[in-house]
């Protein structure tokens, strides 16, 4: 079966748009914004984008390694395992996630205060660890889903008479070969979340409640950048469009770190739930 | 049922338990720290030649340090931080005299943060139910428009400009319409994927943005939850078009056409209603069915917002909300009060779950055939 | 409808059906055999007008498929025509009564439905009927055989109106595996019931299927339709064509299957009369009324047959047996290792699964991992561990033609046709070279040609001396090739 072309790929184009808009808003920054507040934005851009990635494979391992503990203990007949370790989990998802990461940043601010997370990398990665905690069940509900549907099916229990390992059935058959797409799916929509709560909670803790107490000096993202009082001045200049719509070319090269900043966001989130909504489209995934 | 009940409220208990003790630990720790200071806060603030008012003081201070242990820099920010909160508690303390509020959870606290609940449920469930209609009233648009196989404003206007048999003056105007609505389709797109503090931000100087409407608005149509839910409803309607009833259906020729202006099509009135019906048409198998399977969405979706009305109240400051106290008593390390608020919302999660699953039950038990059989397993 | 018609169905690059000249006669009963999956009801659905062109790009000689539907004459076959089709589970609303949705659109004034009702679930079982038309269709009650049996009822009501109307010429009546969740009493009266309305009106009719044992009884009981039956087959010989079928063929073939006689009377595998499962008891007995519970035992080298009424629970004790379904009392012996319902389950998965005993599951669709390749399907198997490994060749020529072919080996699963997936599922499941070999309907999807090269595969394992249990609703072919000693019978007693 020959793939369609990019322009009937739905998700590609997306993909495109997205990589396209912001190479043309790198393009007019590099032109017209000044260059400290230009290094600030690709710093803030490329530390979300490092986040976001991360938040990606952390909650995979942590959301693959309970799914499976949870269908092994489930099929065990560990009852007191199973409980305790789905308790857990109900915990987890009963917090709502910006007061889970809320407090994660206040257990990361005593590290960074102590001196146990130094580097900026660390820094990341432990914000990424954080961010996870609170959006892996969705992994591990999509992979007890996709186990529990498949069990249904007789292909499970045809391939268990037929003398194959119940790992190698989960793993190989169910996870990687028919729920691939799923997979790429929820990946995806991670990121888009990630990079959603993260810029909220750095906007939250950034804007705080005066300048000078803050949780810590975190590495700048993108939401810490939006919530500086520069780019704050920049998007409530936009306003001022609706009633003097001749304003709006100066929001282009006199408000630029905020609009920018604000802009990179909302289209980040836009294209990426247009692509994860093209895809659950192309590969049927409803 | 019962067993999951059981559960929810087993689940409640001990994360209650759990919450108890953090707060009375946090409570017996604020209470210690209140009597005994740090040594090097209170070596630093023994230096008689430094203003710690003065921002320059603060500068030499820090410089100094940083000059003579290079390698201990954050150390260096947080003994400043703590410096001035130390200062701030100074401040505060003072304020004590005149009449205001203690530290820690007291029953004045208690009074106050409890009305801020109660106002915080109360937008959460009016916020949940206009997303609830709205979705679903949205998600029903989008898929009688597939149906109806209307292209976008983009596609029109390019077919409009490519169309030669149009005179001239017309196909202008008309390519100019349809662009305009594109370009506002587009921007209110992005107003719908925007994080509630970027619309907010725009319209300060235009609205009265610590309103509870403001709120409310806000809540619905910011953080990307309304068109996520839309979409996921369109998403149930889409699956579910393509199931075997459906088939049955329209061999038992039931209306098919998506027309809004037939009589067996599906009008406008309809898909607006807020007990949306279809009586004699296919739609209304798809639209039973995708109904009933966002029920359970309502869990996922109960938590979205509560995020998003969190983020709303925290990002714009909005005094006397529930939400901005919580980060207030975060900054100032009130952990105490901050475990209360974080348990309070995690008690309304809780209730909207048990909810849920009150609700689901009551269906499965009419829809499994359970209350006319007598719960007998064939 | 009666003019051949060119017919192309594609799901985006991929071609689905491609044939020329597919033509039914018009006031005529025309029977369709052919693999399951060789596009059998996406031919009769595209002519119904019923697919959906969002899904499949269709043309029908030369129109697109919107034209098509939108031509007078589709229009008024849709108006005056019904289709049964083969999956009743999905092709009713869960979230409607039975009773709803048997009395809605043109079903809403159609006349009969207690006089239907009554035939189809017999005069005495009246009570029980308006009871289920409460019901809202769920995976496991109304029965498989029950759902079937309401969406014939809403075919016979739409017939009834037509004839009542006076109307009927321009009918096209489609039942699509009409007695796939039937058993044999209740496809008799299934057919009993059709071809008496159509000895009233005649109409277009076409029954698709793969039951070839629909022939007996027609031969049988219908003989006075069979100048006004047409049987066709629908075969892959390169491209797709319609070939005319000779029911007689199938009666000679049937004549000439001869039992084997088994040396052996050691038993492979035995299993005492009554397993309580699901709440239910199941007991098998030697008589076809149930009198008579004994322990069915199945010899090395014999062929074993147990028979039940449709929805009674074979599948269920297969997979009890099998250590699938846990059950609430069993006593069974397997190759010497005794089973009951506190054996742990890492005894099958360790000395039987795949090494004792194996289930060839009836639903080869289900059986796969469809994203699989046919060489990974025999990937994980234990045969590997043998010394020396067989080759995957030899292992699928027995019952494969095109395991000559290697690209076949590199085929995705899905792709195949059902009759493949069938005959591949068989593969499987023999090639392990187990003690006990457990058949679940394995001539489920297959042609004529096909079922003779399965029931060669079946004798030839039993001269090996493998124990075979076979559940399988084909009484017609093996009733002939099963001992009467051999056979037993399954009833689902009480609640228990």
């Amino acid at each position: 079966m020959k793939a369609a072309p990019v322009w009937q790929r739905k998700d590609t184009l997306w993909l495109a748009v997205w990589i396209g808009g912001l190479t043309v808003l790198g393009l007019w920054d590099v032109a017209f914004l000044n260059r400290p507040a230009l290094l600030r934005l690709a710093s803030a851009s490329w530390n979300t984008a490092i986040i976001g990635c991360a938040v990606v494979v952390c909650a995979f391992v942590f959301g693959w390694s309970s799914a499976l503990a949870l269908h092994a203990l489930d099929h065990a007949g560990r009852r007191w395992g199973y409980f305790v370790v789905t308790f857990f989990l109900n915990l987890i998802r009963s917090v709502p996630q910006v007061v889970g990461i809320l407090l994660g940043y206040v257990v990361l601010t005593l590290l960074i205060r102590e001196e146990m997370v130094g580097s900026q990398t660390t820094q990341l990665m432990a914000i990424a660890l954080v961010i996870s905690i609170f959006v892996f069940l969705e992994v591990t509900d999509l992979i007890l889903e996709r186990i529990r549907y498949f069990r249904k099916l007789d292909f499970f229990d045809a391939m268990l008479v037929s003398g194959v390992r119940e790992s190698r059935i989960i793993n190989l058959d169910i996870l990687l070969r028919n729920s691939r797409a799923h997979l790429v799916h929820k990946a995806i929509q991670l990121f888009g979340s990630s990079v959603f709560l993260l810029c909220s909670v750095d906007f939250i803790v950034s804007v705080g409640l005066s300048t000078d107490v803050s949780l810590a000096n975190f590495p700048p993202t993108l939401g810490g950048l939006l919530a500086t009082m520069d780019s704050k001045q920049d998007i409530l200049a936009i306003s001022t469009v609706l009633t003097d719509p001749l304003s709006a070319p100066r929001l282009l090269l006199e408000h630029l770190q905020g609009i920018s900043t604000a802009f990179t966001i909302v289209f980040t989130l836009l294209c990426v739930f247009r692509m994860s909504s093209a895809f659950v489209a192309r590969r049927r995934l409803e | 049922m019962t067993k999951r009940v059981v559960e929810h409220l087993l689940a409640i208990v001990v994360v209650g338990a759990v919450f108890g003790v953090l707060i009375a630990r946090m409570h017996e720790e604020e209470s210690a720290r209140r009597t005994a200071l740090d040594p090097a806060v209170q070596e630093a603030l023994r230096l008689p030649f430094l203003d710690f008012g003065d921002p320059l003081d603060r500068a030499l201070f820090r410089e100094t340090l940083d000059a003579l242990a290079p390698h201990h820099r954050s150390r260096h920010n947080s003994l400043l931080q703590k410096i001035a909160e130390v200062r701030r508690e100074q401040f505060t303390t003072e304020a004590y005299k005149t009449g205001a509020e203690e530290r820690g959870i007291t029953s004045v606290k208690l009074l106050r943060v409890g009305a801020m609940y109660l106002q915080f449920i109360a937008i959460y469930v009016l916020v949940m139910a206009i997303t609830v209609y709205a979705s679903e009233t949205l998600g029903v648009y989008r898929f009688v428009r597939m149906k109806q196989k209307k292209s976008s404003s983009l596609t029109r206007c390019l077919e409009v400009v490519r169309d030669v048999r149009l005179p001239h003056a017309r196909r202008v105007v008309e390519a100019a319409r349809h662009l305009a609505l594109a370009i506002a389709k587009g921007l209110l797109s992005m107003v719908l994927f925007s994080p509630a503090y970027v619309i907010a931000y725009s319209f300060k100087t235009r609205f009265d943005t610590d309103s509870v409407v403001f709120m409310v608005v806000l809540g619905v149509l910011s953080n990307g939850l309304l068109i996520t839910y839309a979409h996921k409803f369109t998403t149930f309607l889409v699956a579910e078009s393509r199931k075997g009833y459906v088939e049955t259906a329209l061999v038992k020729n039931l209306f098919h056409s998506y027309a809004a202006r037939i009589p067996d099509g599906i009008p406008l009135v309809a898909m607006v209603r807020l007990r949306k019906r279809f009586p004699g048409h296919v739609f209304h198998h798809i639209y039973l069915n995708a109904h009933h399977q966002y029920l359970p969405a309502l869990k996922e979706h109960a938590s979205l917002l509560i995020s998003g009305l969190v983020i709303i109240e925290m990002a714009l400051n909005i005094q006397g909300h529930l939400s901005y106290e919580m980060l207030k008593n975060i900054l100032y390390r009130q952990y105490d009060v901050v475990l209360l608020i974080a348990f309070g919302m995690y008690l309304l999660v809780k209730g909207t779950e048990v909810t849920v699953d009150l609700m689901m039950e009551r269906e499965a038990r009419r829809l499994e055939n359970r209350a006319s059989m007598g719960g007998n397993d064939r | 409808m009666h003019r051949g018609r060119t017919i192309h169905i594609a799901s985006g690059e991929r071609t689905l059906v491609a044939i020329d000249g597919f033509a039914v006669a018009p006031q005529q009963i025309t029977i369709l055999f052919g693999e399951s999956g060789i596009g059998k009801s996406l031919i009769a659905k595209a002519l119904y007008g019923i697919l959906d062109p969002e899904e499949l790009t269709v043309t029908i000689d030369g129109m697109s498929y919107e034209q098509y539907r939108s031509l007078p004459e589709t229009q008024q076959l849709q108006a005056e025509s019904f289709f049964v089709f083969q999956e009743p589970s999905t092709h009713l609303n869960p979230l409607m009564t039975l009773h709803e949705q048997l009395n809605e659109g043109s079903l809403a004034a159609a006349p009969h439905e207690a006089e239907i009702l009554r035939r189809l679930w017999s005069a005495s079982l009246e009570e029980e009927v308006s009871a289920l038309l409460r019901l809202y269709p769920k995976p496991y009650r109304p029965s498989g055989g029950e759902k079937q049996r309401m969406l014939l009822a809403m075919a016979f009501k739409k017939m009834d109106a037509i004839i009542e109307a006076g109307k009927g010429k321009n009918s096209f009546f489609v039942f699509d595996e009409p007695s796939g969740s039937l058993d044999n009493t209740y496809r008799d009266v299934f057919l009993e019931m059709l071809f008496d309305r159509y000895r009233t009106a005649p109409m277009t009719i076409v029954l698709i299927t793969h039951d070839y044992s629909t022939i007996g009884t027609i031969y049988e009981h219908h003989a006075d339709l069979l100048p006004r039956m047409i049987f066709k087959e629908l075969r892959l010989d390169g491209e797709l064509r319609l070939h005319t079928f000779a029911p007689k063929d199938y009666l000679r073939w049937l004549d000439q299957l001869r039992p084997l006689a088994h040396a052996s009377r050691e038993a492979a595998l035995t299993i005492e009369p009554e397993v309580h499962v699901h709440g239910r008891l199941l007991r098998i007995t030697r008589d076809p009324q149930g009198r008579e519970p004994c322990t069915m035992a199945v010899p090395y080298g014999g062929l074993v047959y147990l028979k039940a009424a449709s929805g009674v629970g074979k599948t269920t004790l297969v997979k009890t047996i099998t250590g699938l379904v846990r059950p609430q009392r069993m006593r069974a012996r397997v190759a010497g290792q005794e089973l009951d319902e506190r054996t742990p389950i890492h005894v099958w998965r360790k000395h039987l699964w795949g090494k004792m005993m194996t289930l060839v599951f009836q639903h080869a669709d289900e059986a796969f991992n469809l994203e699989s390749s046919v060489r990974g399907v025999f990937a994980g198997l234990p045969i590997w561990r043998k010394r020396p490994a067989p080759s995957l060749d030899r292992i699928l020529s027995d019952l494969m033609s095109e395991a000559t072919v290697l690209s076949f080996l590199d085929k995705k699963v899905k792709q195949l046709s059902g009759g493949q997936k069938q005959r591949l599922n068989l593969v499987r499941g023999m090639c392990l070279d187990t003690t006990l070999l457990i058949l679940d309907e394995p001539l489920n999807g297959l042609d004529f040609e096909s079922a003779g090269k399965v029931i060669q595969m079946v004798q030839r394992k039993q001269e090996q001396g493998k124990a075979i249990l076979l559940i399988s609703h084909n009484e017609d072919i093996f009733d002939r090739i099963v001992p009467k000693d051999d056979i037993y019978y399954l009833h689902a007693v009480t609640s228990a």
